[in-house]
């Protein structure tokens, strides 16, 4: 987001010339002559009379008018050969993989006329099949008008024979020379790469190959190397999992989060035997949300924990003093441990190599591995090492690096000195998809292509072996590295081909393996259970005090590492905790911005302000870090999220925020000093209430509650109203007629906020879905969002209507001091878009019946009759209509945000839904494009429609199958069957509004 | 005359005659054998004067086991031809290839005089039946009316002359009427409010005609005839836009479903209505915009290759708004309407135009008159035990017929988002 941008028209303007300053004094080139319209003195000399001027304006308005009349001509232009694969209206589905140098997902590609324009979760057997918020919004980043077009030798465009011979020419002379030729890439788990880059290997002897990740697991692979002898991280199986103890590990949003949230919502049905989560963290985490239990600590006393719970096990760690809370905390923990042995995970997050040790040593004794801990099962996703990395760099300061080639990832970003280091190299070459930081500060860069256009295969977990396919041709003129390095090896195969080769070395079916997206392989013998030896390492640690100070922990949010910032829908996709957009911050504790004079303030008209602060960490500073007030944050500890900060990564990425890899902290915490600076950042939020001040919006019950009264009869109660006829249900008691929603079909959707994570994959896929618009930050701030899903999150409060009614307190006290949220905080995830009332409040007011109900259950919202009024919205008590208060695909106040201001942005728009134009109310239409398709497809058969044949976009993308769309007139739908559950309850039931919507209660393990 | 009195005469008395042969030909041979070109195989004009009766039935019948019989002028003959296999027609009995053999002679005799017509000959048929030109009756009438009115009003003068009252001109009468008419002042109001409404019927017309295209019928590249192909050819409408059947979009035939037939079909025996060949032999030129499209070369006969292919840019005549859904499938497949319900006689329509005015007004009254096909699966078909969705419709409107409407098809939702 541009706020600190600074725009030139041109180059004249730029160098501050003459010309340049009067052209800029005078705005008009001519004078305009004001006064004859304007002065009394002239107005009667005027030759245009006000009848005239209403004559003109009669006239231009009826020429206008008759004008756009005239129908233009529109081609229609057929193929010349027609692919047989093809036909026009009709969606093609791929199997593919998606990566972006920091995820890896199994997705199945939505391609209509050619072009790619969703993602859904690939095949069920894949590993780490399903899409979370960055692989949604990665179809975007394809279309993205700020990638590299044509290869650059210095500043001047090329093209790749003459590209690829000067990368030939200096590697060879780095041969010759005795220079290193380095290649400089993310985790590589490509078979055929890492075939390639040994093909390479043997031509070029002073060739090196260097991996890193962006936000580095190094130390934490270092210590599973020598453990098991693989460099891999193990896998987690929650399935076998009855206690989860995660130490800031953010696992249901990283790594292989989709499996993993997929499976923490299968262990989490609610009903004894129902997994527990303890987290113990210092941010508040997207997975310490979700925690039946939350323990606030600091990022150094995370070692002495795990020490002291080894200890307590009866196994051998250092002893290190504790804080007499936590120490108890831990003691009641140790004793839960004790009775779930064998079903235990301990998980740490961040990448120090003394918490590595110890939690393997933990797992280790709590018989976690070859259970929980699959460390016979590794995942190549993060192979990345730090140290060589460093080796690197020295090499390049001391210039013994001739040829550097970069591909795919972006180091002097990612890497605070990089910079400096990589002017060492005789001859740089970017391969990237942007002219980014990297980019820029090399001899040569070129396009490679993004991951739905080319042709790529990945080994991404042991016994897995899946195969990228392209979806669309190459937009630009890109080269993918296999082929890059295959023309410097003498390899002249297509990318296609090498990996066809690497898939039939597997003795592999090609169209039976390209049509699955992969195929499980033999993942060959790894040692399976180092309990000693993991126990043998925790016990020769040597432990630090925890420490006194200000601590910061580095957090991922939606934007992840930051390969995708400059993706519009994940700047504008609110955080899942903060609900801020296009920003971050430095998170912090109430007490701690108290005592050092930070404030966060509300405006008059919502909108949100903080102080900036200056963070310190070692030598590096960032100057003008906002911070924001976090309730669950540990007090003595700050977060601040990675990814942003960019200074070359596009339009929309460049200028949001501060990098928090300028700090350079490896390992993700660090001892910090924060002092205040002067001024206010300007936040844009989506959600200003953040409590539910009493009332029952979310509905929430303790386990042991749920199974002594499974009929929910104490925790599920549903409003009652006294009538002239007696108590009567909200459904019973009712102003309107109903509805015939007997006959034909009855959509209904269960929301499940027990399995609900919050990870936001929804709002993308929305998104996506129904070409919702991007509004950018200066209208989000102004309360405008066009989310048609959003997750609302509420804090628990302190203050309750017990507490105030024990202690006295009066009611306009108690109602202020539940809008604060406890310290504390428990936390709730709660998905709101149309409820599809039966009884609908926006339908009665709409002056010109723009929103109406149909006999399925669903609200229709008909935009061409829409004339903007926007009574509807003011009457919806969910507050889920959105207004087009601009056009926002033409208005330029919106070309640096909006993707469909340009050519390639608007490829991605789904072709079956309409693109609003300003003046008109929008909202969730419950994705009516897929079910009028879903019932053409069963006429086209002739067959009823079956339950679970298609689903809505949101749905589809849940990891966790919290959402459950279908038919509530069939008898055995799944929807139906939530219906009658006990935990189901409508948002706002008093209101008698009927929803189409229902939530599932959530059931905490507390 | 004397041709065709010929052709009659041998198919009246001969089980072998040159009209059924010529169906045959049509049906069995046309793909790849012309009477006066060489196509994919020989032309086959003359082909009783190269080769024996008996040579030719047996090729005719199975050429593969006739050339495995060691027949040299039939191996010599697949050899010339790079070993295009000509298939088996076992079912074809003699009769029936002595009249394709027939139509090779007769049409080739026919072919060759049409190409240059006796001079005189065919006068008579081609002279045009002279139309009833409406215009010009109405203008007649309208002048014997006016004489009339001109006589009458003279007679009128004459009795008043007899009369002896003073014989008034037109004009005085004319201003007499009008005088007492503007007096009338119930007259007045009634021709008011006539004229009110008469200006306001007609500004309502003009405001609600706009944007509607009816009877829009631009220019094609391509002067393709719907009438030739759909209507005297008798090729179904599928056939080219076959995505009606699974998309919401018809489809534009891509050039290579054209080459389907016009690969066989250059237009170079395509005779007008006198019996004269149109292009005078030569291949259309609308059919080579197809070759030229595609790249296909008609005299070699392949695709020519690294062309560069030129897409043929059809201008679009049924243009609904972005915010109006519409699927064929839906229409076409699920609800078996007839391609012509909306787009009128494409049959005979020599160039395409729109026949429908594709206004909500017209989609909504369709759907109110339009009953469901309730035998199909959806809803006659029932799942999991709960009634299929034809019974919950019989228990709603028991015997009233069940139409688009009755199950939400003038729901705003189902057409607009």
């Amino acid at each position: 987001m541009a706020s600190n941008k600074v725009y030139w028209k041109s180059f004249d303007q730029l160098a501050n010339t003459e010309v340049s300053q009067r052209l800029a004094e005078n705005e008009f080139a001519q004078d305009i002559p004001v006064d004859v319209f304007l002065s009394e003195a002239s107005s009667s000399d005027s030759t245009t009379s006000r009848r005239d001027f209403l004559k003109f304006l009669g006239f231009s308005t009826a020429a206008a008018t008759l004008a756009a009349c005239e129908q233009p001509i529109i081609e229609s232009v057929p193929y010349v050969v027609q692919p047989d694969t093809l036909t026009p209206g009709v969606p093609s589905f791929y199997a593919t993989a998606y990566t972006d140098g920091q995820d890896y997902a199994s997705v199945l590609v939505k391609t209509r006329e050619g072009r790619p324009i969703k993602l859904e979760p690939g095949d069920s057997a894949r590993f780490n099949r399903g899409t979370n918020a960055r692989a949604q919004a990665s179809v975007i980043s394809l279309y993205d008008s700020a990638r590299l077009r044509e290869p650059r030798l210095g500043e001047k465009n090329t093209d790749w024979s003459s590209m690829l011979l000067a990368l030939k020419k200096s590697a060879d002379q780095s041969r010759a020379e005795g220079t290193q030729f380095v290649l400089l890439t993310s985790s590589v788990y490509s078979p055929s790469l890492q075939t390639a880059i040994e093909r390479l290997r043997q031509g070029y002897p002073n060739f090196q190959h260097v991996e890193f990740d962006a936000v580095s697991q190094s130390n934490t692979l270092d210590v599973w190397e020598s453990l098991t002898g693989v460099r891999a991280l193990p896998s987690i199986d929650l399935m076998a999992t009855s206690l989860v103890l995660s130490f800031g590990s953010d696992f249901l949003a990283s790594g292989m989060a989709q499996q993993v949230s997929s499976d923490y919502a299968s262990r989490r049905k609610p009903g004894s035997g129902m997994l527990r989560h303890v987290e113990l963290e210092s941010n508040l985490s997207l997975t310490g949300s979700n925690a039946d239990k939350r323990i606030k600590i600091k990022p150094s006393e995370v070692s002495a924990s795990l020490a002291y719970l080894i200890n307590q096990l009866g196994g051998k760690a250092p002893s290190v003093g504790l804080r007499g809370d936590l120490t108890k905390a831990l003691q009641s923990l140790a004793a839960e441990m004790k009775s779930a042995m064998g079903k235990t995970l301990v998980l740490v997050g961040g990448d120090d190599a003394n918490q590595a040790r110890l939690a393997a040593a933990l797992n280790g004794l709590l018989g976690s591995f070859g259970t929980t801990l699959r460390s016979d099962q590794p995942v190549y996703i993060r192979r990345g090492n730090e140290s060589r990395l460093a080796n690197l760099m020295a090499d390049l300061s001391a210039k013994s690096v001739g040829t550097l080639l970069v591909a795919g990832t972006n180091p002097v970003y990612f890497r605070a000195d990089f910079s400096k280091a990589i002017a060492g190299a005789k001859f740089s070459m970017a391969l990237t998809d942007r002219l980014d930081e990297t980019a820029m500060l090399c001899t040569a860069a070129a396009p490679i292509p993004h991951f739905l256009e080319a042709w790529a295969d990945y080994r991404p977990a042991a016994g897995e072996y899946s195969i990228a396919q392209p979806t669309i041709k190459n937009l630009f003129n890109s080269m993918p590295l296999l082929e890059v390095l295959g023309s410097l090896s003498g390899d002249l195969r297509s990318a296609k081909d090498q990996v066809a080769a690497s898939a039939a070395a597997m003795g592999l079916d090609w169209n039976r393996t390209l049509h699955d997206g992969g195929s499980t392989v033999s993942s060959g013998a790894i040692s399976g259970a180092p309990t000693t030896a993991a126990m043998a390492m925790a016990a020769s640690i040597k432990l630090a005090k925890p420490s006194e100070g200000m601590e910061i922990a580095l957090y991922e949010n939606a934007l992840g590492a930051g390969f995708q910032a400059n993706n519009p829908w994940l700047q504008e996709l609110p955080d899942p905790i903060t609900r801020l957009t296009w920003d971050n911050y430095l998170t912090m504790a109430a007490s701690d911005a108290l005592a050092m004079g930070f404030e966060n303030e509300t405006n008059s008209d919502g909108s949100l302000d903080g102080s900036y602060a200056r963070v310190k960490v070692g030598k590096r500073l960032l100057e003008d870090v906002p911070v924001f007030i976090q309730p669950g944050q540990t007090a003595g500890t700050v977060g601040l999220a990675y990814g942003y900060g960019r200074s070359a990564a596009g339009k929309v990425a460049d200028g949001g925020g501060v990098s928090a890899y300028a700090l350079g902290i490896l390992t993700g915490t660090a001892k910090v000093e924060i002092s205040k600076a002067e001024g206010m950042h300007e936040f844009a939020t989506v959600q200003l209430g953040h409590t539910m001040m009493g009332r029952r919006i979310v509905n929430e019950v303790n386990l042991n509650e749920f199974v002594s009264d499974p009929s929910g009869a104490s925790w599920n109660e549903k409003p009652t109203f006294h009538t002239i006829d007696g108590l009567k249900s909200a459904e019973e008691a009712n102003l309107w007629a109903n509805h015939d929603h007997e006959t034909m079909h009855m959509w209904n959707m269960s929301i499940d906020l027990t399995s609900c994570t919050g990870c936001a994959a929804c709002v993308v896929a929305c998104n996506a879905e129904n070409n919702v618009p991007v509004v950018g930050k200066e209208e989000i701030r102004n309360l405008r969002d066009m989310h048609w899903l959003r997750i609302d999150r509420y804090y628990s409060s302190d203050m309750n209507k017990d507490r105030a009614a024990e202690e006295n307190i009066g009611g306009i006290e108690m109602y202020a001091q539940m809008e604060e949220p406890s310290e504390s905080p428990m936390v709730v995830f709660q998905p709101v878009m149309c409820q599809h009332c039966n009884h609908a409040p926006c339908e009665t007011v709409c002056p010109v019946g723009a929103t109406v109900h149909s006999r399925e259950g669903l609200n229709h919202m008909a935009y061409n009759r829409c004339i903007g009024t926007r009574y509807c919205a003011n009457n919806c008590p969910y507050k889920v209509r959105r207004f087009n208060w601009f056009n926002y695909i033409t208005n330029e106040q919106f070309a640096d945000v909006n993707p469909s201001q340009d050519d390639f942005g608007r490829m991605v728009l789904n072709p079956d839904v309409t693109v609003r134009s300003r003046g008109v109310m929008e909202k969730c239409s419950m994705c009516i494009q897929r079910v009028q398709y879903a019932k053409l497809e069963a006429k086209k058969v002739g067959q009823p429609v079956p339950d679970g044949a298609f689903t809505v976009a949101c749905a589809e993308a849940c990891s966790t199958g919290s959402i459950t769309f279908g038919d509530v007139n069939n008898a055995k739908s799944a929807v139906r069957a939530a219906k009658a559950d006990a935990r189901a309850y409508h948002l706002l039931e008093e209101v008698g509004t009927q929803p189409s919507v229902f939530y599932l209660t959530k059931v905490r393990n507390a | 005359m004397f041709l065709a009195i010929s052709i009659l005469s041998i198919s009246a008395t001969a089980e072998v005659s040159a009209d059924a042969g010529k169906k045959l030909f049509k049906a069995n041979c046309a793909s790849c054998h012309k009477l006066d070109k060489k196509l994919i195989g020989p032309a086959l004009g003359e082909v009783t004067q190269r080769r024996t009766e008996e040579w030719l039935l047996k090729w005719i019948r199975n050429n593969a086991e006739f050339r495995a019989s060691g027949d040299p002028t039939a191996n010599a003959l697949f050899a010339e031809y790079k070993g295009s296999i000509m298939s088996a027609y076992p079912a074809l009995t003699d009769d029936d290839i002595k009249s394709i053999l027939a139509y090779t002679v007769e049409g080739n005799k026919k072919a060759a005089p049409a190409a240059a017509p006796a001079p005189g000959a065919d006068v008579v048929a081609q002279a045009p039946v002279e139309g009833v030109n409406s215009p010009w009756l109405i203008y007649i009438l309208g002048a014997f009316l006016l004489v009339n009115l001109v006589l009458l009003f003279r007679v009128r003068n004459t009795l008043q002359q007899i009369n002896g009252e003073n014989p008034t001109n037109l004009l005085e009468d004319v201003d007499f009427i009008t005088r007492v008419l503007i007096a009338n002042k119930r007259f007045m109001t009634f021709l008011t409010v006539v004229l009110a409404l008469g200006f306001l019927y007609a500004v309502y017309s003009f405001l609600m005609g706009i944007g509607i295209e009816k009877d829009y019928q631009p220019v094609q590249p391509i002067a393709f005839s719907h009438k030739i192909h759909a209507g005297e050819n008798g090729v179904d409408c599928n056939y080219c836009h076959s995505s009606a059947r699974h998309s919401k979009h018809s489809g534009i035939p891509a050039a290579n479903v054209c080459m389907n037939c016009h690969m066989y079909i250059d237009g170079s025996e395509v005779v007008d209505a006198s019996g004269n060949l149109k292009y005078g032999g030569e291949r259309s030129p609308e059919i080579q915009k197809i070759y030229a499209a595609i790249g296909w070369d008609p005299e070699e006969r392949i695709y020519m290759e690294g062309y560069e292919q030129k897409p043929i840019q059809w201008i679009r005549i049924h243009n609904l708004p972005d915010l109006a859904y519409f699927n064929h499938a839906q229409h076409v497949n699920a609800g078996k309407v007839d391609c012509q319900t909306c787009h009128g006689p494409v049959q005979e329509m020599e160039v395409a135009y729109q026949y429908s005015e594709l206004t909500m007004g017209w989609c909504i009254n369709c759907h109110r008159e339009t009953e469901i096909k309730g035998d199909n699966g959806y809803y006659a078909g029932a799942i999991d035990g709960s009634a299929s969705i034809s019974d919950r419709l019989v228990d709603r409107f028991h015997e009233e017929k069940i139409t688009v409407a009755n199950i939400g098809g003038l729901e705003c939702g189902k057409c607009h988002y």
